[in-house]
């Protein structure tokens, strides 16, 4: 049977993208192992786990992991599933505990995953038990390496993977620094099951939907192609970011860009628009930042909302959009209160990710009988990939699927 | 907000007013079940509150809401969104509710809450169980009769399936 790795790639340009990735039965194992566990995988913020003992489930891929930390405060990440016969310790999301004991046989472990003690070792009354050359050293979680930068952390199973710092290299991290240079303040978290593959999303993040589907942000001015927009690459890297600013917009250029759509409309108005009158958090009229971190986390902003995003597959067709909603800890009680009445653009519900989620389910729906066809993806241009001053672009999608087929020795041509 | 909960079950609610507050939920579902979305804010008083949250959150203490809606203008919006503006997924909708449970508050509003499950049938005809919780009211009598002055809508199933378009 054909499978995904070697479903012919389409275009050596990735100016197309072949239906098979998202539906193929034999791609989940394969992504699992080539994409998330080799990668550094975004596992949660430090605020998440801010003392000694503190814990919480997250994924790498499919695979769940325990993210604690230890008696020292020093983060360890582990497999939450026993070296003995494979049962899920950790049962509940979140919490604290020094040690972990599975239910089923009780073998006890560290926080930083070696085997403490299991009951029964020498048997009874010297039947049973484990053989004589048995090694607790031998039996311990399978561990992850965790490294922190400005308070997200992330893992990997990769034992060859250099520093975390390289990894997100010299073009993100001055993106995330704009947002993480102040301690986040967690405000909540939101949870959607969108009934789609979850690399639907990934492409949601890095295309110029945005000020087409939503018409909140092309009418109330977050994301329209005339303002000032610049979409980074970093094709080695896999990541990308979108950022558009309230900058030199001429309305009349802005007519003419929706001319023909009913999504830019200057006769709208709210009823109630206090929505909108929040005090922007930075002086730079940045409305939208949508940053994309290979394979599956996006770091972003929406007006004065702040989040990260983590879309953890669930099967083929479906993933968990994962929303870590923060405010900042040198927020004061109006800013807060601002970041409350701005969550109804974002989530589940919001004004606009909401319909993001209905984008998936579209996608997902139409191209279901057509695993031999490609989408078209030329918007910007064919041929090299580079940094664009507008966002009238898809450039950043085919820089992911580059990305994406190298991290699955897939070849321009598809093969491996 | 008093929850019901916290209020001593002595405070008792007359029978008149009973039925008075039982025809504002039945309004409510009715409202959204038969797709007359329009009369959803109706049933709020002018600075009204409709939010809804995820039982995670409020468990762990975290404020942020999935809607937060302080005025019945922001209600109306919504609608206005939904009818000319958004895109979502057109689906039948279903509640299923218990009956409320009534105390009276020392301010002479009431506490009321529910239980309720709600269907999603697409445009062929299939159903899913779409969202499950509890409603977490406070009524208070105007003179256009009784009306929401807030309603918390607490999800259990805050892994939403897909995406919130229409009030639950």
């Amino acid at each position: 049977m054909k499978t995904a790795a070697t479903t012919q790639w389409p275009a050596s340009d990735f100016t197309r993208v072949p239906f098979r990735v998202f539906m193929d039965e034999n791609i989940e194992q394969l992504e699992q192992e080539r994409v998330f566990d080799p990668t550094w995988c975004y596992l949660g913020l430090a605020i998440e786990v801010p003392k000694p003992g503190d814990f919480i489930i997250t994924y790498v891929g499919r695979t769940e992991v325990v993210l604690n930390r230890d008696g020292d405060g020093n983060l360890a990440a582990f497999i939450n599933s026993c070296p003995h016969r494979g049962a899920q310790i950790v049962r509940r999301m979140r919490g604290n505990a020094m040690s972990h004991t599975c239910a089923y046989h009780q073998w006890c472990f560290s926080t930083t995953g070696e085997l403490l003690g299991l009951p029964l070792l020498k048997g009874v009354r010297g039947k049973g038990g484990m053989p004589k050359d048995f090694d607790k050293k031998s039996h311990g979680l399978k561990m992850l390496r965790v490294e922190e930068y400005n308070g997200l952390i992330f893992g990997t199973f990769s034992l060859t993977i250099g520093p975390l710092f390289d990894y997100l290299g010299p073009k993100m991290r001055p993106q995330i620094d704009r947002i993480f240079d102040r301690k986040p303040r967690l405000l909540g978290y939101y949870r959607q099951r969108i009934p789609s593959n979850w690399k639907l999303y990934v492409e949601n993040l890095k295309d110029h939907h945005g000020a087409l589907l939503h018409l909140f942000h092309a009418t109330f001015g977050i994301a329209r192609p005339t303002m000032t927009a610049r979409v980074t690459l970093d094709v080695e890297r896999g990541h990308s970011f979108l950022r558009l600013a309230n900058i030199d917009e001429v309305k009349e250029e802005t007519r003419a860009a929706y001319a023909g759509t009913d999504k830019y409309r200057e006769d709208y108005r709210l009823a109630d628009p206090s929505l909108f009158d929040v005090k922007p958090d930075y002086d730079d009229h940045v409305t939208n930042v949508i940053m994309s971190i290979f394979p599956n986390l996006m770091l972003g902003q929406i007006a004065n909302t702040f989040q990260t995003r983590t879309i953890r597959p669930k099967g083929k067709n479906e993933f968990e959009l994962f929303w870590t909603y923060f405010a900042f800890e040198d927020d004061d009680d109006t800013a807060v209160e601002g970041k409350l009445r701005q969550s109804n653009f974002i989530g589940p519900a919001g004004y606009i990710s909401a319909e993001d989620g209905e984008a998936g389910r579209m996608v997902q729906t139409g191209i279901s009988s057509r695993p031999h066809d490609s989408s078209f993806v030329e918007m910007g241009g064919r041929g090299e990939m580079e940094d664009a001053d507008n966002i009238s672009t898809e450039v950043a999608v085919r820089a992911f699927w580059k990305r994406y087929a190298e991290a699955m020795s897939l070849d321009g041509e598809g093969r491996q | 907000m008093t929850k019901l909960e916290n209020i001593a079950p002595s405070a008792r609610v007359e029978a008149n007013y009973v039925l008075d507050i039982n025809d504002l939920l039945d309004d409510y579902t009715s409202a959204i079940d038969r797709n007359d979305l329009e009369q959803w804010p109706e049933l709020f008083v002018s600075d009204g509150c409709y939010r809804v949250l995820s039982r995670e959150n409020v468990e762990l203490g975290l404020t942020a809401p999935l809607v937060y809606y302080y005025s019945q203008g922001m209600m109306r919006d919504r609608v206005t969104a939904l009818r000319d503006a958004l895109t979502y997924e057109f689906v039948y909708t279903r509640h299923v509710t218990s009956p409320p449970r009534l105390r009276r508050r020392s301010d002479g509003d009431v506490a009321v809450a529910s239980s309720f499950s709600i269907f999603q049938s697409t445009e062929e005809g299939v159903t899913r169980t779409f969202a499950v919780g509890a409603y977490e009211d406070i009524v208070t009598q105007t003179e256009h009769g009784v009306k929401f002055r807030c309603r918390d809508v607490m999800l259990d199933s805050f892994g939403v399936l897909n995406n919130i378009a229409i009030p639950l």
